[in-house]
């Protein structure tokens, strides 16, 4: 989901097509959701209160429908969910003498009955914290999936003033991504950090800019041993956060040092950054196409844009830069690569039980006959790793930047609980064509080129300086 | 944010009771058999309506979807009064546009030529009546041609105001320009995009902005116009671009949104000018949809915000009365097609009375025992 939060900068427009596999066919669906959840239709009504039914339905959601839902132990959801109960009684100053955790048998039906009973002698103790012992619970047991296109999607909320477009936070982004910093992806963060873009808001008030070093926020070191601390997550709050958060600065090019207070808000960006897919002609013969998401339409706006810079000349290639690109829809990722290749499979789609899905490349689909480099880095995830597996497995061309997210773990669905909120998990997991785990591994570039904080400063785009070259070879 | 046609596909929620209460179940419909043309209901004021079109171009910016583009084409259309009672009447739409819109909408329960063969009411290029009249700009939803608001348009031209109704080049299924050339829908592919309202919105607030500075020099009629009252009401997106164009221009002195999720930055220290929301049951305060809350509180002029039970999405425009012609059957619960119309002529006409006919409309001061329908979800 982190990839969702990203593609949409944490605003959820994309929710909707972000991430998810295709609805099924009619047929399939009746099969697949069986009676405890079904996908949802239309809009969600307004959302309820969260409740113990609510847990036993997202329970048994997710024991009849999840990848591994019909080998797992639900005794380590049920465990983790009395686990998060019991630390939000803590978190209150106090605790619960009854709150033990029931002897479990392995009877799924059996083991739910006794958490339920467990769980209602609990919250009856702490009537104030009902509801929100029921939310920390249903994510309790959602996180103990352990997987990153599993997610609980509940209590969305944004500030009153928000406006379309609009981003929420300090308005900076360093070269340890959001997803890093929160531990969602695996990559490895390298200091020392540094702004790579002013968006708006706090930091672009304060006269931030590419390239300065971020030595500590609220005090601490982003680094500490050579790895990255929990205080980076600082740079990047989410609503409703609004504590202030002070940054010790240094601007290498010319020696200074200092502290700004950036307090969080809603802030403006700028319209045209913000369409999913831009291009532009390079002086040489090269067109250059920006995709930051996988949404409906995409890999056709990506045709779309790549014929009309061909009019009238002749390319010498196409760079695809899918850097900080969070997902999307699967379908987009198999057209985008079937302007390149034809008769190949780009990725399985795997049960448990190891039977698989193909997803062929879509040969409807014009081949450009083009050179190929995409530009990647540690944001790009989901259906953008999907596409760059294909693009190196398959050698549709190649690979520059850093290492993808490993944020892949299947095609996520949706289901509607009875409080109005979605579950949001997949059936299936994700290999690349040559049937590799991409999940947490991620795909490595062809060409390693990381960003400095000097190229940040002095506005450089080493990745595509390499893009450009191999073009030309 | 692409709006189907009519109550078509059934993916909007009816408002069952407005201001709360869930939607009732959707009908099963069985397949029903187109009934043949539609007709939109008579005007009902006093004048005879004529229409014409107008094709202007603004050569001072790019179009913002068309990249080949270095201007920004639009075609316009009046309705306007008139005391020719006897001529043609103006067809609805062509059949390319009509196949187009039907298409675009995933509607293929009637024959594609279906909309164009509409009986309108508007006379094709009546000569205007003398006097002067209030204007009124007209801006359709996303996707949807300008024609699909003609039922409101043609009523208030009958009750003594000259409509401009703008067709937004590229963000509508089918626009046609002299020549017979089609330009179609190249926003459709990038509505997902974070900040499209807002990108859109202030593309369209330059289209309206620009249609005033032509109008007197490009309408021969425009005589008729009394430039001193301008007002602007829209659906959807079109909703949403009156309150844009209000907060802009200072020509336009009042507006009207039907159910559009608005994306103007009002100024913090707020806009005086009397402004009308109209909507579904999407619309509440308090609802999913936060920005008519956000606009609300910086709307510091004479403001109603109206919740119309039965309603969707599109019964503020056209499309309930293409219905049948379509063989789409309506949500149970919904208004019916002719109701809808009248609902939505009689409570933009009371708004633009009174703000722009300074003319006393009982029916924004409170609920009306005639219309039951109409709830008062906010007071100011």
């Amino acid at each position: 989901m982190t990839a969702v939060r990203r593609a949409a900068a944490g605003l959820a427009l994309l929710l909707a097509a972000a991430c998810t596999a295709p609805t099924p066919p009619r047929g399939q669906a009746g099969t697949t959701a069986g009676t405890v959840c079904a996908p949802p239709s239309g809009v969600p009504e307004a959302e309820t209160a969260t409740t113990i039914d609510v847990i036993e339905q997202a329970y048994f959601c997710i024991l009849g429908n999840y990848y591994s839902g019909p080998t797992l132990d639900a005794r380590s959801l049920l465990t983790a969910g009395f686990l998060a109960l019991t630390q939000e009684i803590n978190r209150g100053g106090r605790d619960v003498p009854e709150a033990i955790m029931p002897a479990l048998t392995g009877d799924r039906k059996a083991d739910w009955a006794a958490f339920e009973t467990a769980y209602r002698k609990i919250t009856d103790q702490v009537p104030d914290l009902r509801d929100k012992l029921a939310v920390v619970t249903l994510e309790g047991i959602v996180a103990a999936l352990g997987d990153n296109h599993a997610h609980w999607a509940h209590d969305f909320k944004r500030p009153l003033d928000y406006y379309d477009g609009d981003g929420y936070g300090l308005g900076v982004e360093a070269n340890v991504d959001v997803a890093q910093a929160n531990g969602d992806t695996p990559r490895v963060a390298l200091p020392p950090l540094f702004v790579t873009t002013v968006l708006g808001g706090a930091a672009k008030a304060a006269g931030l800019r590419p390239g300065d070093v971020i030595q500590s926020i609220n005090g601490t070191p982003p680094f500490f041993d050579g790895a990255a601390t929990p205080a980076i997550a600082g740079l990047y709050p989410d609503y409703p956060e609004a504590r202030p958060v002070e940054l010790r600065l240094l601007r290498q090019a010319t020696g200074r040092r200092w502290t700004v207070t950036l307090r969080p808000g809603p802030y403006e960006r700028d319209l045209a950054t913000l369409q999913v897919v831009r291009s532009k002609l390079l002086d040489d013969g090269i067109a250059y196409v920006r995709m930051t998401g996988f949404a409906p339409d995409s890999a056709n706006r990506v045709f779309k844009a790549i014929t009309r810079l061909r009019t009238g000349r002749a390319l010498a290639g196409v760079v695809l830069d899918l850097r900080g690109n969070g997902g999307g829809s699967p379908v987009e990722a198999t057209r985008l690569l079937s302007a390149f290749v034809h008769g190949k499979v780009t990725a399985y789609q795997c049960a448990v039980d190891g039977r698989c899905s193909t997803s062929w490349t879509d040969d409807t689909v014009e081949l450009l006959h083009l050179p190929l480099v995409v530009l990647v880095d540690q944001g790009c995830a989901s259906a953008c790793e999907h596409t760059s597996a294909a693009v190196k497995d398959l050698r549709i061309g190649r690979l520059v930047g850093t290492r993808t997210a490993g944020v892949i773990s299947g095609p996520a669905r949706s289901y509607l609980l009875a409080n109005n909120t979605l579950l949001v998990f997949p059936d299936r997991h994700h290999l690349g064509p040559g049937r590799e785990v991409i999940d947490r591994i991620g795909v490595p570039p062809d060409h390693y080129v990381p960003l400095t904080a000097q190229d940040a400063a002095a506005g450089r785009d080493p990745a595509l300086a390499k893009a450009l070259t191999l073009l030309h070879e | 944010m692409r709006q189907l046609l009519a109550v078509a596909a059934g993916l909007a929620v009816l408002a069952a009771s407005a201001c709360s209460s869930p939607a009732p179940p959707r009908a099963d419909a069985p397949p029903a058999t187109p009934t043949g043309p539609a007709a939109l209901p008579s005007p009902t004021g006093p004048y005879p309506v004529g229409t014409t079109a107008l094709y202007l171009k603004d050569a001072s910016r790019p179009d913002p979807w068309n990249l080949d583009a270095d201007a920004r084409e639009l075609k316009v259309t009046l309705w306007y009064p008139t005391e020719q009672r006897e001529g043609q009447r103006a067809p609805y739409m062509t059949p390319r546009e009509s196949e187009l819109l039907l298409k675009g909408s995933g509607i293929a329960s009637a024959p594609y030529d279906t909309l164009s063969r509409t009986r309108t009411n508007a006379i094709q290029g009546a000569e205007p009546a003398g006097g002067r009249f209030p204007l009124v700009v007209l801006s359709p939803g996303f996707t949807q041609p300008m024609s699909t608001l003609t039922s409101l348009a043609e009523d208030l031209a009958s009750r003594g105001y000259v409509v401009a109704g703008i067709d937004h080049t590229y963000e509508s299924y089918a626009t046609t320009f002299p020549g017979g050339r089609v330009a179609e829908c190249l926003a459709c592919d990038s509505d997902t995009d974070p900040g499209f309202g807002t990108r859109t919105v202030q593309g369209r607030v330059a289209d309206v902005s620009f249609v005033l500075d032509q109008l007197p020099s490009k309408w021969d009629g425009s005589a008729l116009i009394d430039r001193s009252r301008i007002a602007m009401a829209g659906q959807a997106i079109g909703g949403a671009t009156a309150l844009a164009a209000m907060v802009k221009d200072p020509r336009i002195r009042a507006g009207i949104d039907m159910d559009g999720t608005t994306y103007a930055r009002i100024p913090k220290t707020g806009l005086a000018k009397p402004f009308l929301f109209m909507g579904t049951k999407q619309h509440i305060t308090g609802g999913p949809d936060n920005s008519w809350d956000r606009d609300w509180k910086l709307l510091t002029g004479w403001k109603r915000w109206l919740v119309l039970t039965g309603t969707e999405h599109t019964s503020f425009t056209d499309s309930p009365l293409m219905a049948d012609a379509l063989a789409i059957k309506p949500l149970p619960g919904a208004l019916p097609a002719a109701r809808a119309a009248e609902l939505t002529r009689t409570y933009v006409a009371a708004f633009l009375h009174r703000h722009l006919k300074s003319q006393r409309q009982p029916l924004l001061d409170e609920p009306s025992s005639r219309y039951p329908e109409v709830k008062f979800c906010a007071q100011s």
